[in-house]
C-alpha cells in the first residue's frame, strides 16, 4: 500500500516536470511556425509573402531629408522598395551601391523606391546619399514611429531592412539585413509578375 | 529551503501515521539488482533529497563566481576583448567552458535546471503528504493518558459516557478537532469511552502555503526568465527612441521573447539636469539628477509627461524604464574638401574613470570627400590645465573643451562587420593634426590640405536608460510574502493534543483522566494552556454533576483537588 501511494506521488511530481518542460518545448517550437511564408534560395534572411498572406504595410506621413511632407499612401498603385538605413550603419553603406543600381534600373517600370533613415542626422544622411548617388527620396524617422508602426506586421530587427510593398499596400517580400542584386531583382520580378 | 523538509521519519507523527496506514520512507539505499526502473526511481528519490539539492544551491553558487570575476560577453563585451588580447592562449579555453558567458553556459542551465527539478520533485510530494496531514483526524487517545508531558486526573460524580461527552462540547467550544470511538473504526468501549481532541491545524496550512508560493517563486522566476526581457538606450536631450529590437543599443530577450512582443512606447529626453555639490569635501557630488521624458504607450497614444530620477522608474506598457547614468554629447558641424556640410549634430562622449566627466568618444564622417574623416577625442566639462594635461576639475559644463586628434582615409565602414560606434579603427587611416587640438564652444579646427573643417558648436546632456520587463516579478513578490507568511504560521503555530478518557468507578461517578502534548513547545506555551484547560473541564465537570446536566460553563475559581503531572 505505501509503495503504491509513494510511486503515485513520484510519477504525479514526474509528470508535472514533464508536463512544464513540454510546454516550454511547444511554446518555443511554436513561435518558430508561420504559414504562407517562402525563403529566397534558403535565406531565413529573405523572405517571400504568399497573396493573402502579405501582411498590410502601416501608412505613414513624414518629412523627407529635403523638408517636403510624403505619405505611403501616395504610392498606391505601385510597387514600393521601403528602405530602412541610417549612414552610420555599415550594411546599409555596403548595401547602398546596389539600391542605386536597382532604383535607377527599375525608374521606367513604375517600381518606387523611398528610403526611411533612421537614427540619423539630416547632414550625415544627405552628405550619404549624394556620396552614393541615391536619387530617390527619404524621409526621416526621427521619432521612429515609422520603425514601430512596421514592427508590428514584420519582424525588423534593425537596419538594413527592405520590404517590397505590392500595388495593393500589402508587403510582399522582405529582407532583413543586408540585401544583394541578385535578391532584389528576383524579390521585384516575383512581384511584378515578371518572373523569369 | 532546507528546514522546512519534515525528516522521513517522523517520530511525532508515527503515531498517527500508523493509524492512517502510512509509514515513514525507506532509506534511500541504492538498488541491488533493480531493473530500470528501480534505478530511474533511485535516481529520482536521489535527485529529490535534501542532500542533493544542497550541493546543487552551492554549485549554483559556485559557478556563478566565475560571471562575476570574468568579463561577460552580455554586460562587458569589450572586456571580453580585452581579454582576449592580454591573455591570447588561455582566453580561448575560457571560451570554449563557456566562462565569458556563464549565465548562458549549457553547464550553468543544467545545474539550474537539475536544482528546479530537485525543488519540484521534493515539493510537489511534499504539498500532497501536507494536504493529508492538514485533513487527518486527531489519532486515538492513548490507553495511558498520565505517561503524556502533561496529564491531569480528577474524580466526577457523572457516568463516563455523560462525563467524556461533556469533556468533548468544552474542548469544541476551544476550536478544538475531536474524534471519538465512533470515528476511528475502534469499537465503542462502554466501559472506558474516550475522546481525542487536536488543534493548531493552521500549521499545516501554513506549511502548505509555503511550499505552494515556493513552487509559485519558481515558476515566476521562470516566466521572468522566458517572458522578460532587458535593455539599454542612450538618449541625447531632445531625441526620441522607440522600444524596438532595432532602435535599442543592447537587446536582451527572454527565451521565448521576439521583437514583435515589445511593448511600442517611445519616449523623448526633453531636457536633463545634474546639479552638483559646489563646496565642501563632497564638493562635485551629484545633489540631485531631473530627466524631463514625454512618452507615448503606443503609436498615436496621448503624449504624457514625467520626471525620471534615479530609484524612481517610469512604468511604461509594462516596462519599467529606470535612469542608469548619464553624460555629455558635444555637438559638432564638419564640412568636408567641397564645402559640404556632412555631419552636423550632438555625439555621445562616454565618461572613463579619470573622474568629473572627462568623457571620450569619436567621430565619424564616413561621407566626407575627397577622404573619410574621423576625430578621437575627449570632452572636459571644467578644463584645467595640470602640468601641461587636461583634468576636469567639476563634472558641471562651467569651462567645456574639447580636445580632438583628426585622421583621414578609409574608416572601414563601407563593407566588413558592424563597428562600435566608440570605437575608431585607425587602420586604413593617417593622422592630420599631430597633436590634440583643443577647441573651446564656437572655435574651429581646420584641417590641413584643404580636408575640410570642424567647429564645436556646443553640447547638450544624454542619459542612458535601462529598459526592463519582468512578468514574473509581480507574481514573485506575491509569492514571497505569501512564502514568508507560511513559514511564520508554521513556526508559531502549535500542534496540540488533548485526550479524555473517563472510567467508571465502584461507587457511582467516574475517575477523569486528561492528557496533552504539544508538537514542538519552544515557547512553551503549552503547559499553560493545558492546566487551564484541565482546570476549566473540572469544574465544567463539576458543575454539570452539581446541575444535573451539562452546562459548560468555565469556573476558574473552583479548588477541588486534582493531581497534576509533569513529565513522565
Amino acid at each position: 500500500m505505501f509503495r503504491g501511494k509513494r510511486r503515485a506521488v513520484v510519477l504525479v511530481a514526474a509528470a508535472c516536470t514533464g508536463a512544464l518542460l513540454a510546454v516550454v518545448l511547444l511554446a518555443g517550437w511554436a513561435s518558430g511556425g508561420n504559414s504562407g511564408v517562402s525563403y529566397l534560395d534558403g535565406n531565413t534572411n529573405a523572405v517571400l509573402y504568399a497573396t493573402g498572406h502579405r501582411p498590410l504595410a502601416p501608412d505613414f506621413t513624414a518629412s523627407t531629408l529635403t523638408g517636403s511632407r510624403l505619405s505611403l499612401s501616395s504610392y498606391r498603385g505601385r510597387i514600393v522598395v521601403l528602405n530602412f538605413w541610417g549612414s552610420w550603419c555599415v550594411p546599409c553603406r555596403a548595401e547602398a551601391p546596389t539600391l542605386a543600381a536597382v532604383s535607377g534600373q527599375y525608374q521606367r517600370t513604375g517600381v518606387a523606391f523611398l528610403g526611411v533613415d533612421v537614427r540619423d542626422t539630416t547632414a550625415s544622411a544627405e552628405a550619404f546619399e549624394h556620396n552614393f548617388g541615391i536619387t530617390y527620396p527619404s524621409v526621416s524617422d526621427s521619432s521612429s514611429q515609422i520603425t514601430l508602426a512596421f514592427t508590428a506586421v514584420v519582424p525588423v530587427s534593425g537596419t538594413p531592412t527592405t520590404l517590397v510593398i505590392d500595388r495593393t499596400g500589402r508587403i510582399a517580400a522582405a529582407v532583413f539585413g543586408q540585401t544583394t542584386y541578385s535578391e532584389l531583382t528576383a524579390m521585384l520580378a516575383t512581384v511584378t509578375g515578371k518572373a523569369g | 529551503m532546507t528546514d522546512v523538509r519534515i525528516p522521513e521519519a517522523d517520530p511525532f507523527d508515527a503515531a498517527a501515521d500508523e493509524q492512517d496506514g502510512r509509514l515513514a520512507g525507506p532509506p534511500a539505499a541504492a538498488p541491488g539488482g533493480l531493473g530500470l526502473a528501480g534505478w530511474l526511481r533511485w535516481a529520482w528519490r536521489q535527485l529529490t533529497s535534501m542532500r542533493v539539492a544542497l550541493v546543487l544551491l552551492f554549485l549554483l553558487a559556485v559557478g556563478s563566481v566565475p560571471g562575476s570575476i570574468l568579463p561577460q560577453q552580455g554586460t562587458d563585451a569589450a572586456g571580453v576583448q580585452q581579454y582576449y588580447a592580454a591573455h591570447p592562449a588561455l582566453a580561448p579555453w575560457l571560451s570554449r567552458l563557456g566562462l565569458f558567458n556563464v549565465f548562458g553556459a549549457p553547464w550553468f542551465a543544467a545545474i539550474y535546471l537539475l536544482l528546479f527539478a530537485s525543488l519540484v520533485g521534493c515539493v510537489v510530494p511534499r504539498t500532497f503528504r501536507l494536504v493529508g496531514s492538514a485533513r487527518a483526524l486527531p489519532p486515538r487517545a492513548p490507553r495511558h493518558l498520565t505517561r503524556l508531558p502533561h496529564s491531569a486526573e480528577y474524580s466526577v460524580a457523572l457516568g463516563p459516557q455523560d462525563a467524556v461527552r461533556v469533556a468533548g462540547q468544552v474542548l469544541a467550544g476551544h476550536g478544538f478537532r475531536l474524534r471519538g470511538p465512533a470515528d476511528g473504526g475502534g469499537s465503542p468501549d462502554a466501559a472506558e469511552p474516550w475522546v481525542s481532541a487536536e488543534k493548531g491545524y493552521l500549521r499545516e496550512v501554513g506549511n502548505l502555503l509555503f511550499h505552494l508560493a515556493l513552487l509559485g517563486v519558481l515558476v515566476s522566476v521562470a516566466l521572468g526568465g522566458l517572458f522578460g526581457y532587458k535593455a539599454d538606450r542612450l538618449l541625447v536631450q531632445g531625441s526620441t527612441f522607440a522600444d524596438t529590437a532595432s532602435d535599442l543599443d543592447e537587446f536582451y530577450p527572454g527565451r521565448l521573447v521576439s521583437a514583435a512582443d515589445l511593448g511600442p512606447f517611445t519616449i523623448t529626453l526633453d531636457s536633463f539636469e545634474a546639479s552638483y555639490i559646489t563646496s565642501g569635501s563632497q564638493r562635485g557630488q551629484p545633489s540631485s539628477f531631473d530627466a524631463q521624458v514625454s512618452y507615448t504607450a503606443h503609436p498615436g497614444g496621448p503624449v504624457r509627461s514625467d520626471q525620471l530620477e534615479v530609484n524612481r522608474p517610469l512604468s511604461v506598457d509594462g516596462a519599467k524604464v529606470y535612469l542608469i547614468g548619464h553624460g555629455y554629447a558635444p555637438e559638432f558641424r564638419v564640412t568636408d574638401g567641397r564645402g559640404q556640410v556632412v555631419y552636423n549634430g550632438p555625439t555621445p562622449f562616454i565618461s572613463g574613470s579619470s573622474g568629473n566627466f572627462l568623457s571620450e568618444g569619436v567621430v565619424k564622417v564616413p561621407d566626407a570627400q575627397p577622404e573619410q574623416l574621423g576625430f578621437t577625442g575627449i570632452f572636459v566639462p571644467t578644463a584645467v590645465d595640470v602640468d601641461g594635461t587636461l583634468q576636469s576639475a567639476f563634472p558641471a559644463a562651467d569651462n567645456p573643451v574639447v580636445s580632438l586628434i583628426a585622421y583621414a582615409g578609409n574608416l572601414g565602414e563601407n563593407s566588413g562587420p558592424a563597428q562600435s560606434v566608440y570605437q575608431l579603427d585607425t587602420a586604413g587611416m593617417h593622422q592630420l593634426t599631430a597633436n590634440p587640438q583643443v577647441l573651446q564652444v564656437g572655435q574651429s579646427l581646420k584641417l590641413p590640405n584643404g580636408q575640410g573643417t570642424l567647429t564645436f558648436t556646443g553640447y547638450v546632456p544624454w542619459v542612458s536608460l535601462a529598459i526592463t520587463h519582468d512578468p514574473g516579478q509581480i507574481p514573485a513578490l506575491i509569492c514571497g510574502i505569501a512564502a514568508l507568511g507560511g513559514l511564520l504560521l508554521s513556526f508559531m503555530m502549535r500542534r496540540r493534543r488533548v485526550f479524555v478518557r473517563a472510567r467508571a468507578e465502584s461507587g457511582g461517578g467516574s475517575t477523569v483522566r486528561v492528557g496533552g502534548l504539544a508538537r514542538t513547545d519552544a515557547s512553551g506555551g503549552f503547559e499553560a494552556e493545558f492546566a487551564s484547560l484541565a482546570d476549566e473541564l473540572r469544574s465544567v465537570h463539576r458543575a454539570a454533576a452539581a446541575g444535573g446536566q451539562a452546562d459548560p460553563e468555565p469556573d476558574p475559581q473552583s479548588e477541588a483537588e486534582h493531581r497534576q503531572h509533569e513529565g513522565k
